[in-house]
């Protein structure tokens, strides 16, 4: 029996070649579901661990106090109007909230770098305290986080994030050597490691980190600030509940008002991520079982005009001895193959699509997914082949020899 | 004991409401090593005949016992075997696969019988040997000349060793010096012990056979055998 497998696969291949255009044109459906399903399969990959990443940066046990909602139905300009929130705020919470562990107030502002010829437009510049070391997931690479004293002195120290270290300080040590951060001189005290991107959309390595003190004083009043807090993770609803109503106080909220501030977690990443990978796979899906379905039709059509043109071959092929189920595994196997032909092509675009994916999130092509692909291209080689194989392995084998 | 017996065999077609006697109450014994030629005008039956003999057709009624057993009563499973064991068939027109070798050719009832790789390439070697086409193995079809291609039609019809070996009409496309060389083949065949049935319509290739059927819209008319 392992002969005539050989045998017929020996025949698939040279039928598949002897017609190239035509196997390719035929394969064209699995192709085109193949490349779908596997590319969503990468880009999920991509997103989910972009995704992961970009949450480990908030962190999940962080209450971000700001003055916009990161989500919600709130129109930003209703949002515009209400009052900044107030660095000194940070204190009052660290007294009197039970449930904070830690509480960094945060000032941005962005703005351009140089050193030397290297300059750098659009830098987020965050000024905060000693605290938010303990807050931040962000590891210092070389060097440290600034004391207490360094930030209540003012002092110029900095810490760096990658792509500055990178673009100012190349094949440098960075530790101790000054630049500009606008027109102030600044020295670098810490690098931090590598973070990526968040959510795809901006880098979070093109960051420097001040004393608050030092960056209030020389770039904020036109930058926003808030305040973060990092609570016990499983004490997060509560946590949020007091910090509301400590915030209403502390912002002259009257009962009757709603919060003019927001009080964001990561949590609702999750849920509108959750939406936005269920539409891309519900798409990728959608995509893959129409282009299967209508690739293993058109297959089926021309595995039928195949068992049409060797009609003749079929009956000598039965004269020499070859049972029905001999000729259905040949055809059988001729349609396998046209399938594993085109989910195999597929594959190789889908992998040339992985790599351009990973130009924006880092992602790979899971191999089970690739694995459960070409499965999926053989089995519809078998369904669409099952019908013209049977009618080969049917034939009668005079009406096939006389047939002209 | 006889090979083939055929008894009182129809084969009637219905074309259009109207009824076709392809063989009409046909009887024939054929014992081994027999050399038949079977003969007759066109659409006589003769191919019908041969196709029932070949275990390709089945008759509307009648009985078929082929070495001692019932084709009738056989699945198409047990008659793929018979004609791939047993029986060996060589077509007017070829039918030899265009993409493959003379040799890949040869093997293909091999594979179907199950036979060793190693095994089958030595036993179609040794078949296109007795052909004379030795130096030809790995020629495809269409580097062949006529009587080449038939000669490994014939190759492939004996590579199995089978009782019976199955004729219609091999030389009908081949000029008359390819005919003679395919005819000298036949007889060498014969006179190794083999039992060959053929058609046609050339007395002169039904002179070498031992015992020749005339045919006559599906009845025979004439069955004579030449006296030793
Ligand atoms: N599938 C079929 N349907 C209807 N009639 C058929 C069929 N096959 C054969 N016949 C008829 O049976 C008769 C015998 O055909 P057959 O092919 O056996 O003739 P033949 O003697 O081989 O003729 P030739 O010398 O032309 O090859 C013919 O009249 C033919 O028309
Ligand atoms: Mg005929």
């Amino acid at each position: 029996m392992f002969s005539l497998f050989i045998e017929n696969f020996r025949i698939s291949i040279s039928a598949v070649l002897a017609n190239k255009m035509r196997s390719l044109l035929t394969a064209l459906g699995v192709v085109i579901g193949i490349l779908a399903v596997t590319l969503m399969g990468t880009l999920i990959s991509g997103l989910d661990k972009s995704f992961e990443k970009s949450m480990e940066f908030l962190g999940k046990d962080v209450i971000y106090i700001r003055k916009y909602e990161w989500f919600g139905d709130k129109e930003w300009w209703e949002m515009r109007n209400r009052p900044n929130i107030k660095i000194k705020h940070a204190d009052v919470i660290r007294e009197r909230s039970q449930y904070a562990e830690y509480v960094a107030p945060i000032s941005e502002w962005y703005t351009s770098v140089k050193r030397a010829d290297d300059d750098i437009n659009g830098v987020r510049i965050t000024g905060t305290t000693d605290t938010y070391a303990m807050i931040s997931t962000a590891e210092i690479e070389k060097g440290r986080f600034f004391s207490k004293t360094e930030n209540r002195s003012g002092s110029h120290v900095a810490i760096i994030g990658k792509d500055i270290a990178d673009n100012l300080f190349e094949n440098e040590n960075a530790l101790g050597e000054t630049f500009q951060i606008g027109n102030y001189t600044f020295r670098v005290i810490g690098e931090l490691e590598k973070q990526g991107k968040f959510l795809g959309m901006f880098s979070l390595d093109k960051q420097i980190i001040i004393p608050i003190g030092t960056h209030r004083r020389l770039f904020t009043r036109r930058g926003w600030s808030g305040i973060n807090v990092k609570v016990d993770g499983t004490q997060l609803d509560n946590a949020t509940e007091e910090l509301t109503a400590l915030m209403r106080q502390l912002r002259h909220v009257r009962p009757t008002e709603d919060d003019n501030f927001a009080l964001n977690r990561q949590d609702p990443f999750k849920e509108q991520y959750s939406m936005i990978k269920l539409a891309i796979g519900g798409t990728g899906f959608f995509i893959t079982v129409l282009s299967l379905v209508v690739g293993g039709i058109g297959i089926a059509n021309i595995m039928f005009v195949t068992v049409k043109e060797r009609t003749r071959e079929i009956g000598t092929r039965k004269a020499l001895g070859a049972t029905p189920k001999m000729i259905l595994m040949q055809f059988l196997m001729e349609s396998i193959t046209i399938c594993l032909f085109g989910g195999l092509f597929g594959l190789a675009l889908a992998w040339g699509g992985s790599l351009i994916i990973n130009q924006y999130f880092p992602s790979e092509m899971p191999i089970n997914l690739a694995l459960t692909a070409l499965g999926l291209s053989m089995l519809v080689g078998v369904i669409s082949g099952l019908a013209p194989s049977y009618k080969a392995a049917k034939l009668d084998p005079i009406d096939a020899l006389r047939y002209e | 004991m006889s090979l083939i017996s055929l008894k009182d065999i129809y084969k009637i077609y219905n074309v259009g409401g109207e009824e076709v006697r392809a063989l009409d109450g046909v009887n024939v014994t054929i014992k081994e090593n027999e050399y038949l030629a079977i003969m007759g005008p066109s659409g006589s039956g003769k191919s019908t005949l041969m196709n029932m003999i070949g275990c390709l057709d089945t008759p509307t009624t009648g009985l078929y016992e082929f070495e001692g057993e019932m084709v009738n009563d056989m699945d198409d499973n047990q008659l793929a075997s018979i004609r791939n064991r047993k029986i060996g068939f060589v077509f007017q027109t070829f039918n030899l696969l265009p993409k493959a070798t003379a040799q890949h050719n040869v093997e293909i009832p091999l594979i179907y019988g199950n036979v060793r790789r190693d095994q089958r390439k030595s036993m179609a070697a040794a078949a296109l040997e007795s052909v004379g086409l030795g130096d030809r193995m790995h020629h495809k079809p269409n580097e062949l000349s006529g009587g080449q291609r038939q000669r490994v039609a014939i190759a492939r019809a004996l590579v199995n060793n089978p009782s019976i070996i199955l004729a219609d009409e091999p030389t009908g496309n081949l000029d008359s010096k390819s005919g003679r060389e395919i005819m000298e083949i036949f007889d060498a065949l014969h006179e190794a012990g083999n039992t060959i049935i053929l058609v046609t319509h050339e007395d002169y290739i039904a002179a070498h056979a031992s015992r020749t059927i005339r045919l006559f819209d599906g009845k025979i008319k004439e069955d004579f055998s030449k006296v030793a």
